[in-house]
């Protein structure tokens, strides 16, 4: 059967959720990790044929193949739009890691990254030395940026960026983690509770610069209350820097795969881009980079191998910039690009649109 | 990798460690859950349970591993990307799943044969591409086609939306490559058009089903990409109108390269995952198209518009774009899997008519589920008399599952009485096999069975199924 007879439910998953998939394999394709191995096993009909396993009981929660494959999986969501049937594989992964990864299964570096970011004070304090934007909005109505938790300690120019485009945006530093890291790493309840914090915390339309918080805030939250970045300029007609006299600057980008698998947004970056360079669409701009959150910290080997098409991409097309909607993909991109040693300046979208006016082709003829 | 997968992973039994020294170790599972993940492929409710999957790389490991199987009396199933649709590639008697996806290089496209040539775990989609970067056409465009193999596709005879006038996949299938149950290598065909050297051992295989033999490269034909295409939409205010469309379109002298139909249930559920505005209210939609050059494509859109209007389209439009049309087209292809959105269990037919008869089936298959009070979705190949009924239910409700089968039977025998089939295009495989004497005879079973044991002589090839 396809499906278990109701009422020998073991209660991990919502049946809805776990119900709608046909197994059409139109997923496969568009799944990185079937990319890697070409096995069914990692791919997300099978991810879910195993879901369906332990919840029937006809494996055990904790069966190797079930605990490798929750992990392998890069929750890149990737599945979702090319799904005929409308199967919400990221809520059934969620659902999947809130069973398998308890405290006591979790990685230590895991428990570190989450420990971190569960208070207020101490991602405030992850700001503190860092310029990250600060003060009270302009606008007419109520609007917020937010800050993000890693995202302030390590990028703190992307929140400064996203206030010069827009002093409207009002951003109190007093603001906790959205919950998504929680949300994604077994920890669904916590990382509700964080988005639904955070909710009360920022008055009006939050607005962030990392996809993976927008699709999780927009998720508890609603989409009325969250929007993307790109998503907001692009509402709001915002105009940007006038670009830079001379050579205009070959510009790859990119997607935040929750922003674009989760919220659709893929459009408004692409047109922001092209105001601002010539725009260069990579073979691989919508596929997940490998960061993947905590993917890359977790699983830094498989991450790399799925990293490495986009490295090959960006070196083929001698990009002078490539630009990035989370910081997630930011600390991916940086780091692979450095390693390869590629001339390519990666940016976060918000810092790219701010310093346009700036930034020139340095491509060698 | 963990430890404690690693060795889940490892080989426990002799059978897989022998196939170790044959592929590698890193291909061959045996693992509760990876078995698991093969022992079911898209079709509804079937299932069985594997001793081991195999990733060969080349014919000679796919011999050895056939060679092992044929020497210890193991089953062994030949699968793709699993995207059956009759129970195909569902290991019913355990045994080796053999996954071909490995074996995936595009060895060659030729414009000056006009064919290409690849192993069987390319993707449908992959050829496609490849074949229209220099201006060619692989025709044969099963709904599947962006995860589907080629070898599967082969194996299985799929159609697709263009076989009104392009034909199937057997009509592309120059010549094979395949290994015998026994082990030995044999090539069928070649590169010719004309080749009348022998039985046509190619056609044979092609819709063989993985009884016969495992097929490890694959000769295909090709056509000169036509210079451009065209697609238009008609709206009915019932399935049978535009079936009635359908016998006009093709009695007015036009062979058009698409001809496809949905029925209202459809209309709303591929809405609902595509959002390119089809009209959800009307009764069915006729989706019509051409290719060629463009004064003939738009001559015979024309006709064909006026064929529908004569029937009583409520609303025609032409696609003003490529665009447009690949929308209108591609959604259509996601018709089966978007019923899904509906309840959880979605058994899906494939019967087919004579062309001219298609109206009687529509109207028959709606009468059937009116009988039996079941929720019946039609979509199809409108063109060339294959229907797609699809019975969306509740898979916990055991009384609809089993009035869904009851229903089947009856359509199934309608079809055969009407001078059609039991399939068009998903295969007999499991789900279909007891139908096969009604529509053949006894005799024709028996030959089946002949001809199956001069292959596999020890019945080790997807048994259970075709010529068993």
């Amino acid at each position: 059967m396809t499906s278990p007879p109701v009422g020998e439910r073991r209660g991990i998953f919502t049946p809805e959720l776990l119900d709608r998939c046909i197994s059409c394999g139109f997923c496969l394709p568009a799944c990185p990790t079937y990319g890697l191995t070409g096995e069914e096993t990692s791919s997300p009909r099978g991810r879910i044929n195993l879901m369906r396993a332990i919840e029937t009981g006809q494996l055990a929660v904790d069966d190797p193949t079930v605990v490798e494959e929750s992990s392998f999986c890069l929750g890149c969501r990737a599945c979702e739009p090319v799904c005929p049937a409308g199967v919400q594989y990221g809520a059934l992964l969620e659902e999947w890691r809130d069973e398998l990864w308890r405290p006591e299964r979790r990685p230590w570096r895991l428990r570190a990254l989450l420990w971190a970011v569960d208070a207020r004070a101490r991602v405030r304090l992850m700001g503190v030395a860092r310029r990250h934007a600060k003060g009270a909005g302009e606008g007419a109505e109520p609007a917020s940026l937010m800050l993000g938790c890693f995202e302030r300690a390590l990028y703190p120019r992307v929140s400064r960026s996203a206030r010069e485009l827009d002093p409207s945006l009002a951003a109190p530093p007093a603001q906790g983690c959205c919950g998504a890291l929680h949300a994604h790493n077994g920890e669904l309840e916590r990382g509700n509770a964080l988005a639904r914090e955070l909710g009360e915390a920022l008055p009006g339309t939050i607005v962030t610069t990392s996809g993976g918080c927008s699709a999780h805030l927009a998720s508890v939250l609603g989409p009325e209350r969250v929007k993307e970045l790109s998503q907001w300029l692009a509402g709001r007609g915002s105009t940007v820097d006038e670009p830079a006299t001379g050579a205009r600057p070959r510009i790859g980008f990119q997607d935040s795969c929750h922003a674009r698998n989760g919220l659709g947004v893929g459009k408004e970056p692409r047109e922001l881009i092209a105001t601002v360079g010539e725009y260069v669409e990579l073979p691989s701009a919508a596929a997940c980079c490998g960061a993947a959150g905590t993917y890359a910290i977790l699983r830094p080997e498989d991450s790399a191998r799925v990293l490495d098409r986009h490295l090959d991409e960006i070196a083929d097309a001698d990009l002078d910039v490539l630009a990035v909607a989370n910081p997630g993909c930011y600390r991916q991109l940086q780091q692979g690009i450095k390693r390869r040693r590629l001339r390519t300046k990666v940016l976060h979208l918000a810092e790219l649109l701010a310093d346009a006016d700036r930034i020139v082709s340095h491509r060698s003829a | 990798m963990s430890p404690l997968l690693r060795a889940a992973r490892a080989p426990g039994s002799g059978l897989a460690r022998r196939l170790e020294e044959i592929v590698g170790s890193a291909h061959v599972r045996e693992d509760a859950g990876a078995l698991l993940t093969f022992s079911t492929d898209a079709t509804p409710l079937e299932r069985g349970d594997p001793d081991c999957v195999v990733f060969p790389a080349t014919t000679e490991e796919v011999a050895e591993v056939l060679t092992v199987a044929n020497e210890r009396r193991i089953p062994v199933v030949p699968r793709g990307s699993g995207t059956n649709l009759s129970g195909g590639t569902v290991p019913h008697h355990g045994g080796i799943v053999l996954v071909l996806t490995r074996m995936n290089a595009l060895k060659e496209v030729s414009s000056d044969d006009l064919v290409a040539v690849c192993e069987p775990g390319v993707r449908t989609i992959e050829l496609a591409q490849a074949a229209a970067a220099e201006r060619m056409l692989f025709p044969p465009d099963p709904g599947s086609q962006t995860t589907a193999t080629l070898g599967g596709n082969v194996a299985e005879c799929s159609g697709g939306l263009r076989a009104l006038k392009y034909g199937i996949t057997r009509d592309y299938v120059l010549g094979v490559e395949a290994v015998l149950a026994t082990g030995e290598v044999v090539r069928t065909g070649g590169r010719l058009v004309k080749d009348v050297a022998g039985y046509d051992l190619s056609r044979l295989l092609c819709g063989s089903e993985g009884t016969l033999a495992v097929m490890t490269e694959l000769t295909l034909r090709l056509l000169p990409a036509p210079e451009a295409s065209g697609t238009g939409m008609a709206y009915f205010p019932d399935l049978a109108d535009a079936a009635r469309a359908v016998s006009r379109v093709l009695a007015s002298g036009v062979l058009p390269v698409t001809l496809e139909f949905l029925d209202q249930v459809c209309i709303g559920t591929v809405e609902d995952y595509a959002r390119i505005g089809l009209d959800t209210a009307a009764g069915a939609l006729l989706i019509f198209g051409q290719d060629g050059d463009q004064r003939s494509i738009d001559a015979d859109l024309a006709r064909m518009a006026g064929a529908c209007e004569a029937e009583g389209a409520t609303q025609v439009r032409i696609a003003g774009s490529p665009a447009e049309a690949s929308e209108v087209l591609e959604a259509r292809r996601a018709a089966l899997p978007s019923l899904s959105r509906l309840e959880p269990l979605t058994l899906l037919e494939d019967a087919t008519v004579p062309r001219s008869r298609i109206a009687e089936m529509v109207e028959y298959i709606q009468e059937v589920a009116r009988r039996h009070e079941l929720k019946i979705g039609t979509f199809g190949h409108a063109g060339d008399g294959n229907l797609h009924p699809t019975v969306v239910l509740d898979p916990a409700d055991a009384g609809a599952v089993r009035r869904a089968h009851v229903a089947f039977a009856e359509i199934f025998a309608r079809a055969i009485d009407l001078g059609g089939t039991i399939t068009g295009e998903h295969g007999v495989g499991m789900v279909k096999l007891k139908y096969m004497e009604r529509q053949h005879g006894p005799e024709y079973l028996a030959l089946l069975r002949r001809i199956k044991a001069a292959f596999d002589p020890n019945g080790i090839l997807n048994p259970g199924k075709l010529g068993s």
